[in-house]
Order: structure tokens, then sequence, then C-alpha cells
């Protein structure tokens, strides 16, 4: 080591040294707690951010980024949606949608038709009930629905051929996605 | 009068610290110069030169390690040579992550900048010494220290799907845009800690700076490691 430096740069007492480290820690926890982390992720442990405003700045940077499987946004993107259904089985895809919302769907198979009910069921029902809205055999269908009643709404599709048939569905709504039901 | 200069230096210390536009915090670079960036084609070398050298002259997480790594260094043959031995690092990584497109994590590289920030605040405590009776090479930390500041860089710059076409150029200019910009920044950073160091407040505030210098680490690496928790 250069003998010049050592002389100008001290080394401090080992009491000197924890004391320095504390109060950095300290101070660094402090402000990171109070401060950046309101302001930066709007987490705010000590309402302290919400109360100095700083959580305003970390606001708009959480909104553009929408988990895309819980979205309920009324003019959200569309979504495209690959399930497979096996030989011979049937498999249901669902949405859950409050009252007299609106879905706009399109799906088409990789060109084998499906026999298919598009339907409803009412939240809470025991009893078994659904609505169709529409039930037929095809390769593929655009239109949309809006919902009678809140509740679980999707499609049944049944392969009846010998290979498993993959479907696009694309839609784009007011819903939350509640996924595949074997 | 020596109170005077004394003051001032530690002003102008004060605001290179704090006057960094906060608006480009860590891996931030501005909206419009983001605009820039993804419509750019081809080879714009003038424009990749500021974007670099803004990068530098704004990032205040390399020049806190600058900060520490000079110090104590008070003659300009070893300014000098630290501060090369920085550049040749971080060149390295510069290039090599952007040319071979290798893929880090923003959040961890900013996390081991700030951890850079701690060790040499810590170092200039004597630490190493205190605790472990020796000190590590001062001028291999800089080098290494040098490679990871070099793929923050990198990272930086990958944050836009560049364009392939000149992207050589664009990335050289970006880097000597990068060692223009730290040279600035160091010529107002060495000359107000050289004339801080005449005075006697600065052995008297060495301590104390150096322990704030630990503190700001350790906020950088807090704030990146959240970052890469949430993410």
């Amino acid at each position: 080591m250069n003998e010049k430096n050592t002389l100008i740069q001290p080394i401090v007492s080992t009491k000197t040294l924890i004391k320095s480290t504390l109060v950095a820690s300290i101070i660094a926890l402090i402000v990171f707690v109070v401060f950046i982390l309101p302001a930066e992720y709007n987490i705010d442990p000590t309402h302290i951010g919400h109360k100095l405003g700083l959580t305003v700045l970390a606001h708009h940077e959480d909104e553009p980024k929408p988990r895309a499987d819980t979205v309920t946004s009324p003019d959200q993107r569309q979504q495209v949606i690959e399930v497979m259904v096996p030989p011979g089985k049937g498999i249901e895809y669902k949405f859950q949608m409050a009252q007299y919302e609106k879905m706009t769907y399109e799906w088409m198979t990789d060109g084998e038709p499906l026999y298919f009910d598009l339907h409803g069921e009412p939240q809470g029902d025991t009893t078994g009930y659904f609505e169709s809205y529409a039930i037929a055999t095809l390769s593929s269908m655009k239109g949309s629905f809006t919902s009678p009643f809140s509740g679980s709404h999707g499609w049944y599709w049944k392969n009846l051929s010998e290979q498993p048939v993959s479907i696009q569905l694309i839609v784009k709504g007011q819903y939350q996605v509640i996924g595949l039901k074997q | 009068m020596s109170q005077n200069s004394s003051r001032s230096a530690s002003m102008m210390f004060g605001i290179i610290l704090m006057g960094v536009s906060f608006d480009l915090l860590a891996h931030g670079v501005a909206e419009n110069t983001r605009v820039f960036l993804e419509q750019n084609t081809g080879t714009q070398f003038i424009p990749f030169i500021y974007i670099g050298a803004k990068h530098m002259f704004t990032g205040y997480d390399h020049l806190l390690f600058l900060v520490g790594v000079i110090f104590f260094l008070y003659r300009s043959r070893d300014v000098l040579l630290y501060i090369s031995m920085f550049t040749i690092g971080h060149s390295i990584t510069l290039l090599w992550g952007v040319l071979g497109d290798i893929q880090v994590n923003p959040y961890l590289i900013d996390a081991i900048i700030g951890f850079s920030v701690i060790y040499k605040g810590f170092d200039n405590l004597g630490g190493f010494k205190r605790l472990f009776n020796s000190q590590p090479s001062t001028k291999a930390a800089v080098l290494i220290f040098g490679l990871f500041h070099g793929f923050g860089l990198a990272t930086k710059l990958q944050e836009f799907e560049l364009d392939s076409d000149g992207l050589v150029a664009n990335m050289i200019a970006f880097n000597i845009g990068v060692e223009l910009g730290q040279f600035m920044a160091l010529a107002f950073i060495v000359i107000a800690i050289n004339f801080w160091r005449k005075s006697p407040s600065f052995q008297r505030f060495s301590i104390a700076t150096n322990t704030l210098l630990m503190s700001a680490g350790l906020m950088l690496v807090c704030l990146q490691l959240t970052g890469y928790y949430l993410s």
C-alpha cells in the first residue's frame, strides 16, 4: 500500500467503527421505510409517507401493470387464452361476471369442430341450474353477451374425436378469469 | 478566510451530492430519452454520447462510489490511476454485456452497485484494517466494482430493445459519453474535495462523511432489492 495514503487515511477505533456502522444503518433504514418505500413503491408501513403526500409519486407507476388474470377494469385489453381438449373428454373454461357485465369473444379450434355449450351459472346456486346462451357443434364462433345474472359464465367444449383439439379463445370485456374446470 | 472557503467547499460538495436529479432514480432514463431510444434507428453518434454523459453525470450511485474512491486520494496521479481502473472495469462489462446480450437483472446489479458504496465507505473508515488487520487491495476493489458498474450501464441500454443496425457505433458512443460525463462530474468532485481537504473540517468530518456514504449505499441496496422482490 502507498504509505502516504495510509498516513492520511485514519483507521478508526473499533468503537467508532461500530458506532458509524450502526448510525449508517439506522439512518438508511429510517429514510428507506419512511420516505423511499412510500414514494417509490407505494408501501407505507408508518403511514407517514401518505401524510406527506409521497405515495402519490408511486401511484402512476403502479397502474400500467395490471395482472393479466384478475383484471376487471371496464376497458381492458383483449386476452388470448389457449386451452386443449383431450380426445373423448370435455372441459369447461369459466369467467366470473357480475350482472349486466359484457364480454366480446371469439374462439377457434385447430380445424376440428367441437360440441360446445356457452352458459352461465348463477352465484351461490346449489341446484345445478344453468342457462345456455348457445349450443352447437362448430370449429369457431364469434359473438358477445351480457350476463343476465352474476355468477360464472363460459364454455363447455366436448371433443368427440380421437385427437386432442386445441382452442384459441380471445375475450374482451368485464370479467375475472376463473379458468379451467375439468 | 479559511473557514469561509471550507464552508463554500462543503456546500459545493453538498450540492453535488444532493443536486443530482432525483427523477432519474437509480435505473431510470428520462422519458424523452426513452422515446428517442425506442424510435431510434441506425447510428446516432452524438445523441448516444449525450445520453451516456447525462446518465453518468446524474447517476448518483456511480458518483457516490467515485466520491468514496477518491476521498483519500490527494495526489492527481493516484486519482488518475484509480479512475482509469474504474473506467477499464466498467467499459469491459458495458461492451461485453450489450454485445454478448448478457441478461443480468437490473435490480440485482444496482443492488451490487449500492453495495460498492457501502464497501467503499467502510473501507475509508479503515474498517477492514480494524476488523481483519488487513485491507483488501483498493485497486483490485475499484476494478472489480467497476466491472459491476459496467453491467449496470449495460442494463440501461438493454432496457430498450435497440436496433441492431448501428448498435456497435451507438454503444461506443454511449461509452464515450459515460466517460465524458464521469470526467465532468469528477472535475467538480475532485476540486471540491481537494479544496475541502485543506481545511481542518475535512479530518473532523471524514468519519461522518463515510458513515453517510455507507448509509446512502444501504438505502440504494434496500431500494433495489425491494424492486427486485416486487418485480
